[in-house]
């Protein structure tokens, strides 16, 4: 039997060492799906400015004033510093979130999960004294193990007995919440009218950066923030395990055809991501509390959710919805002087996920319509329908 | 071919009940309708055949309002519809039987059929009502329906039945079925072949779709064929034959899947012994399966889908657990080793369902190239992805197998079924496997496409390959096999002779009319 004589085929773009980097960027990044990638979030963002802009306007308040206003807040040193460290910590919990979105799993539990390594990793501090560098690691580890841990019970309960991670995860949050309580009771002092762990001598501290102008220091944190997000960009986009997290999001029936161990990752997922989220209480426990109290901040965990979905579970996204967020969390201070409330800014938060939702689908879809089209075009040479040679 | 004649737009005023009149659909991407004409008369059962792929299921969607043409129309009883939802089919008249059962199990009878348009009087339901008007269409139709039976204790053919008593209680005049036999057993198909003339009797117009040609023929009035989304013609089924019916369905020739050289070698590849699996409910879905593939021999599968094979697949794959039984690869046991380990062993699969099974839809052809090979050469390097090489590769494979696409970077899902299939089928041959797992490997590709499977499939077989091969499409099966079993409830029970079997001694093997050696 002969196979029939091969119709034209559309050019393959050519091999990738005839070309030279840029040319070959282009290729692999052509100006449309950038510009695809960033209509969404930019649109979004346009589209709740402008609906907090109609909010105030019926309110009676000058739209000029609350955005310079605000604006010309987030460049004061002290709240620029404010606002970058409010960001980090942001970061790391969209990015214990991001890791189980990735597989289509939802864990809401972050905020529990980082009130109990917080303490954990507190209380451990707290008991050590000298050390040198350890001091800290052996800090970062309790944190990371203790959120892990608290992760792995709704991973466990996952994958042995079926149990909804987002249930799980929402109970395990107000279980935290009085577990952490009791412990704090039990492990704690009192101090005036507040109950907190023992404080981190200085060998368990991480210095801040100065900024000119300030008195308040960027976390030291930083450094581990952002090798956080490199760490997770090189798992995931590199690695043949962030792949199978990938294939597992896209499509679990044809991950477990191609050898995946879907209840393995799964929990694996969710102990990578309680560790993670272990470490979103420590830039302020290190950095400058040095002690785990009841005043500690709350609701990271669940601006973290908020924050994965604006960044898409990107690196790179996840650093620029943060700030974003810090940006109008931090920049709303101001705004009550001007008589204006501050809960506009939550507001615009608000309005900004539900509108990026959205358009994340709409131009998924209108993403895929349009490949389709252009795959269609591309091959519509005719080909021969039914001729073939038989032998 | 004197019993085939050209598809001519019926005389005007003759008695039809639903009338296709120059209809396109354009999908990016996919075979879709282009200037299709049918006429159906009323009161008959009216069959269109055509390949997997070649626009059937497309064309209904249209008559049942899930999909609205581009260009052309829909006449029902001479005036044209434009349907925009299936509630607007439904009102006109024209309901659907699905080829997968839309049933509640744990509701009985009754509850199924009036689930969605419940009788009610001052909001409180009339169960007494629906069921008198059950009572009523089960005679009626000869349907035999308990209306308080639960569907979770009735059998397929039952089932099915409650499905047509489903859109007959919402008034249907014209049914549509699509692909109904495939889950059905030889009796069965009998009873609703039964039911449909029954149907008929009372008046009611039923498309039959289906790409079992001998059924088509012992049940339809008429016969409209499909192919790449064309018309091609008619056919009255007293006169043409099956053959004439696979010729019009596939072109003017029949591309032959032969394999005629002696490849097998002595050495045993692949030993089933003794594999049985139950279903949760202990029903033994497997008993007992026992077979060898050698080195160089392709090993096929007859049989109606659902007796079984699914589950071997799963089995062999290690996807599903098993109650008890043996496989060695190579002289190892693999019995208890990951799908992932087995895959590392060496085994390819290609899945029955390419989109669900086979491939990440949103995600790059070259991504696709690592799915189920992300352990092996050239797509890593240590724990890492080796994006370059991965990226050559895929080059390679949409070279050497002909994957019609502008690029690499393309979604999976912007390509044609077939291309699709191509690049999967290339992506198992890759990397030397010993054993392919080919469950449909040609279901809904093209002709052209089919054929290029075909030949890489016994390029690989000729350099010592093992393949274990389930088809629906016999002629393929015949082609490529060099030994053939016929399964039926879960046991192996006739071999045949590929050499000399013909498609119809295959295809009431399969039914259990015969056992022991077919041919």
């Amino acid at each position: 039997m002969t196979t029939p004589a091969p119709d034209p085929i559309p050019a393959l773009p050519s091999t990738p060492s005839d070309l030279s980097l840029v040319q070959r960027l282009r290729q692999r990044y052509p100006v449309r799906t950038i510009v695809l990638a960033l209509i969404a979030p930019v649109g979004a963002v346009i589209f709740a400015i402008a609906a907090s802009a109609l909010i105030l306007a019926l309110g009676g308040h000058n739209l000029g004033d609350v955005f310079t206003t605000m604006w010309k807040q987030a460049g004061k040193p002290t709240q620029f510093v404010n606002m970058v460290n409010q960001a980090m910590i942001y970061y790391l919990s969209a990015v214990a979130v991001s890791i189980g979105f990735r597989m289509n799993l939802f864990n809401i539990g972050v905020e529990g999960q980082y009130g109990m390594a917080a303490l954990g990793a507190a209380y451990v501090g707290g008991q050590i004294t000298g050390g040198g560098p350890f001091h800290i690691v052996i800090e970062l580890i309790a944190g990371m193990v203790v959120g892990a841990a608290w992760a792995g019970i709704a991973g466990i309960l996952k994958v042995t007995r079926g149990v909804s991670e987002v249930i799980s995860t929402i109970m395990l949050n107000a279980i935290a919440i009085n577990l952490g309580s009791y412990l704090l009771h039990r492990l704690g002092t009192t101090s005036g009218n507040n109950i907190q762990t023992k404080t981190i001598s200085s060998s368990g501290r991480i210095p801040g950066f100065a900024y000119s102008g300030t008195q308040t220091k960027i976390y030291g944190f930083l450094i581990i923030a952002v090798l956080v997000g490199v760490g997770y960009w090189f798992l995931i986009t590199r690695t043949r395990f962030g792949f199978r997290i990938k294939a597992t999001g896209l499509n679990e029936e044809a991950a477990v055809a191609s050898g995946v161990n879907v209840k393995r990752l799964t929990l694996i997922a969710m102990l990578m991501s309680g560790a993670i989220a272990g470490l979103v209480g420590l830039p302020a426990l290190l950095g400058q509390s040095y002690t785990f109290s009841q005043t500690a901040q709350s609701g990271l965990g669940f601006a973290g959710i908020g924050i994965a979905l604006l960044g898409r579970n990107s690196p790179i996204g996840m650093a620029l919805a943060a700030l974003l967020w810090s940006f109008l969390g931090q920049s709303a201070n101001q705004l009550d002087f001007i008589g204006v409330p501050r809960e506009i800014a939550a507001i615009m938060q608000g309005v900004i996920l539900l509108a990026v939702v959205i358009a994340y689908e709409l131009v998924r879809r209108y993403r895929l319509v349009l490949q389709q089209k252009e795959v269609a075009a591309r091959l519509r040479t005719p080909g021969p329908t039914t001729e073939l040679a038989v032998s | 071919m004197a019993a085939v004649e050209l598809a001519e737009s019926s005389a005007p005023g003759a008695d039809l009940a639903i009338q296709v009149v120059g209809v396109t659909k354009r999908f990016p991407g996919v075979i879709a309708n282009s200037d299709v004409n049918i006429s159906v008369r009323r009161g008959t059962v009216h069959a269109i055949v055509g390949e997997n792929g070649a626009g059937k299921s497309t064309l209904m969607k249209m008559l049942y309002g899930m999909q609205r043409p581009d260009e052309g129309e829909i006449r029902i009883d001479g005036a044209a519809v434009a349907f925009h939802s299936p509630a607007d089919a439904i009102a006109a008249g024209v309901g659907m039987v699905h080829q997968h059962f839309m049933l509640a199990d744990n509701f009985t009878v009754l509850e199924n059929i009036i689930l969605g348009s419940e009788p009610s009087s001052a909001g409180v339901l009339n169960f007494a009502a629906a069921r008198k008007k059950i009572r009523d269409l089960s005679t009626t139709y000869g349907l035999e329906l308990d209306p308080d039976a639960l569907v979770e204790n009735l059998g397929v053919g039952d089932r099915q039945r409650v499905e047509i008593a489903k859109v007959l209680y919402r008034g249907a005049r014209l049914l549509i079925l699509d692909e109904p036999t495939a889950v059905l057993v030889p009796q069965e198909v009998d009873e609703l072949f039964d039911n449909l003339r029954e149907l008929k009797s009372e008046g009611l117009t039923i498309i039959f779709i289906s790409h079992k040609l001998d059924e088509v023929i012992s049940v339809a009035d008429d016969i409209t064929v499909i192919r790449r989304g064309k018309t091609v013609g008619t056919a009255d089924p007293k006169t043409v034959t099956s053959r004439q019916l696979a010729e019009m369905m596939v072109g003017s020739e029949l591309p032959s899947p032969e394999t005629r050289s002696d490849t097998v070698q002595d050495k045993v590849v692949l030993s089933v012994a003794g594999l049985t699996i139950q279903d949760s409910d202990g029903r033994a879905v497997l008993s007992d399966i026992s077979f060898d593939i050698h080195a160089g021999e392709v090993f096929g599968i007859a049989g109606v889908e659902g007796n079984g094979q699914g589950e071997l697949v799963q089995a062999l794959m290690g996807i599903r657990s098993i109650n008890s039984g043996k496989i060695s690869l190579n002289g190892v046991d693999i019995t208890r080793l990951s799908t992932r380990g087995r895959r590392v062993a060496g085994v390819g699969y290609i899945p029955e369902d390419r989109q669900r099974q086979g491939l990440l839809l949103e995600a790059s052809l070259w991504e696709n190239r690592i799915l189920g090979h992300s352990d092996s050469e050239p797509n890593i390097r240590g724990p890492l992805i080796d994006r370059a090489a991965a990226r050559r590769d895929t080059e390679r494979i949409v070279r050497e197998f002909d994957v019609r696409t502008p690029g690499i970077d393309v979604a999976a899902l912007a390509l044609s079924g077939g291309n699709q299939q191509k690049l999967i089928v290339g992506r198992e041959l890759s990397g030397r496997p010993v054993l392919l797992i080919a469950a449909q490997p040609t279901r809904g590709v093209d002709v052209g496409a089919q054929a290029a499977i075909w030949d890489h499939i016994r390029q690989a077989r000729a350099s010592g390959l093992s393949v274990l091969l389930i088809s629906a499409d016999l002629d393929e099966l015949i082609g490529l096999s060099d030994t053939l079993q016929v399964i039926l409830r879960g046991r192996f029970v006739a071999t045949a002779d590929p050499a000399t079997v013909t498609a119809e001694e295959l295809g009431s093997a399969m039914t259990g009319a015969s056992t022991g050696a077919v041919a």
